[in-house]
C-alpha cells in the first residue's frame, strides 16, 4: 500500500510567478511540497524545480548563509532562504515572494542594478593617499583598531536591509542600508584614507539624512552588521564635521583619530 | 525582450507589519510632545498672569477631554521613551578597547538615570 505516501505531512507554498513573455503582472501560484522538519524554504524550492514545475526561477548559491543569494520575501519578511525553516511556517501556507523594493526580473529574481552601483560609487575598499610600496609591508592594525569596524565588514550584500527600508521603498535614490554601512566600514578602518572621498555621497540627503531610523534594517540582517547603527554613528560624525567646518572654516579639517 | 516588472511604492507600507506600525506611533508621538509643550507654555504665561488666571486655567486643564489628552500623550511620551531607549546603543555604541558595552548595559542605564531624575523631581514638587 502507499500509507507511506498519504499520511506524508505536506505543507503548502504560494510562490510568486512572473514570466515577462507572457504575464502582465506578478501571479501567486500554490504548490505543495513535502514537509520535513530540516527543510528550508530554499529546499522547498529546490524540490518544486527538480520535481513539479522546472520553468521555476531563483537565485541560490552556497545553502549556508554566506553567499547572500537567496534572499526572499517568506510571509512578508525578507528572510535567506536558506536559513528559513519551514517547520517555523507551520502548517502553512509559506508566501514566497521576490525581495520587496525591487524590479523583478522573472518569478523570484530580482534586478540589483541599483545595489550594485551604488555600493561601487562609496568605494568600498580601502584608500590610501599614497600606496605604500609592497617592500615595506602590509598596514597593520592593532585587534582594537579592527574591532571598531569588524561588525560592518560581516555584511553579505544580500539585500535584505533594503527589502526591510520604507525609506528605500519610496525614495530610490536613497543609499540605503548596507551601502552605508559598508561606506562606515572603510572609514572606521585605521588603513584607510578615503573618507574624505566617500563624504560627498555620504554626507548627502540622499545618503545618510533619508534615514528616520525605522531600524528594520538592522532586524532582518541574517549576519549582524547592524546598519541602522552605522548610519546613526555616521550622523553623529557628519553633524560633528559640519560644526567644525563651520566655525572653523580655515582649520579643523582632517577629523581621523 | 527582457521586461522586468517595476518595484512598487506604497502609501501604507507602515499598515503592513508591526515594526513599521510602531515606527509611525513613535514618529506620531511628537505631535503629542508639541502640543502638551503649548499646555505647559501656556500655563507659565497664566502665572505670570497672576494667581486668579493661573487658577482659571487650572480648572479648564481639568476638563475631561484635556484630561484625556494628558493621559493619551502621556501614553506616547512612554511609547517614545522605552523605544528611544532601545535604540540608544545603536546611535551611541561605546567601546572599551575592543569590547562592546553590552547594550542591557546601555539600556539599563536609561532606565535608572530616568529613575533618579523622576526621585529628584519628585523631591522637588511634593516633600
Amino acid at each position: 500500500m502507499s500509507d507511506a505516501t498519504t499520511t506524508e505531512e505536506r505543507i503548502t507554498l504560494e510562490v510568486t510567478r512572473y514570466r515577462p513573455e507572457q504575464d502582465e503582472r506578478p501571479t501567486s501560484q500554490r504548490y505543495e511540497v513535502p514537509f520535513h522538519k530540516d527543510w528550508v524554504v530554499l529546499d522547498a524550492l529546490n524540490y518544486l524545480k527538480d520535481h513539479v514545475d522546472g520553468t521555476l526561477s531563483y537565485r541560490w548559491s552556497c545553502r549556508m548563509g554566506i553567499c547572500g543569494s537567496c534572499g526572499m520575501m517568506v510571509n512578508g519578511v525578507p528572510k535567506l532562504t536558506c536559513a528559513a525553516f519551514l517547520r517555523d511556517y507551520r502548517p502553512g501556507p509559506v508566501r514566497v515572494e521576490p525581495l520587496a523594493n525591487f524590479p523583478v526580473e522573472r518569478d523570484l529574481v530580482i534586478v540589483l542594478d541599483d545595489f550594485m552601483e551604488k555600493l561601487q560609487a562609496v568605494k568600498p575598499w580601502i584608500i590610501r593617499d599614497e600606496e605604500r610600496p609592497l617592500s615595506e609591508g602590509e598596514y597593520r592594525q592593532t585587534p582594537e583598531q579592527r574591532a571598531a569596524y569588524e561588525q560592518y565588514s560581516m555584511c553579505i550584500n544580500c539585500m535584505l536591509c533594503y527589502a526591510a527600508c520604507p525609506v528605500y521603498q519610496n525614495k530610490e535614490e536613497f543609499l540605503g542600508p548596507a551601502v552605508l554601512a559598508l561606506a562606515q566600514r572603510y572609514n572606521l578602518d585605521s588603513r584607510d584614507q578615503g573618507r574624505q572621498q566617500r563624504q560627498e555621497l555620504v554626507w548627502a540627503e540622499e545618503g545618510i539624512w533619508d534615514c528616520t531610523f525605522v531600524g528594520e534594517c538592522s532586524v532582518v540582517c541574517p549576519k549582524h552588521v547592524d546598519p541602522a547603527g552605522a548610519i546613526q554613528q555616521a550622523k553623529v560624525q557628519s553633524m560633528i564635521g559640519w560644526y567644525r567646518s563651520f566655525l572653523m572654516p580655515f582649520g579643523g579639517k582632517s577629523e581621523r583619530e | 525582450m527582457a521586461r522586468p516588472y517595476p518595484r512598487t511604492t506604497s502609501n501604507t507600507w507602515w499598515l503592513k507589519r508591526w515594526p513599521y506600525r510602531i515606527f509611525i506611533l513613535r514618529e506620531l508621538s511628537a505631535v503629542f510632545l508639541a502640543a502638551y509643550v503649548v499646555l505647559l507654555l501656556v500655563l507659565v504665561s497664566k502665572v505670570h498672569d497672576g494667581a486668579k488666571a493661573f487658577e482659571d486655567y487650572l480648572d479648564v486643564l481639568q476638563s475631561p477631554l484635556l484630561i484625556a489628552f494628558h493621559v493619551v500623550a502621556l501614553l506616547f511620551m512612554l511609547l517614545h521613551t522605552v523605544t528611544f531607549f532601545q535604540a540608544m546603543p545603536k546611535g551611541l555604541p561605546m567601546r572599551r578597547g575592543e569590547e562592546l558595552m553590552p547594550p542591557a548595559l546601555m539600556i539599563g542605564g536609561n532606565y535608572v538615570a530616568w529613575l533618579m531624575v523622576t526621585v529628584v523631581v519628585a523631591a522637588i514638587f511634593l516633600v
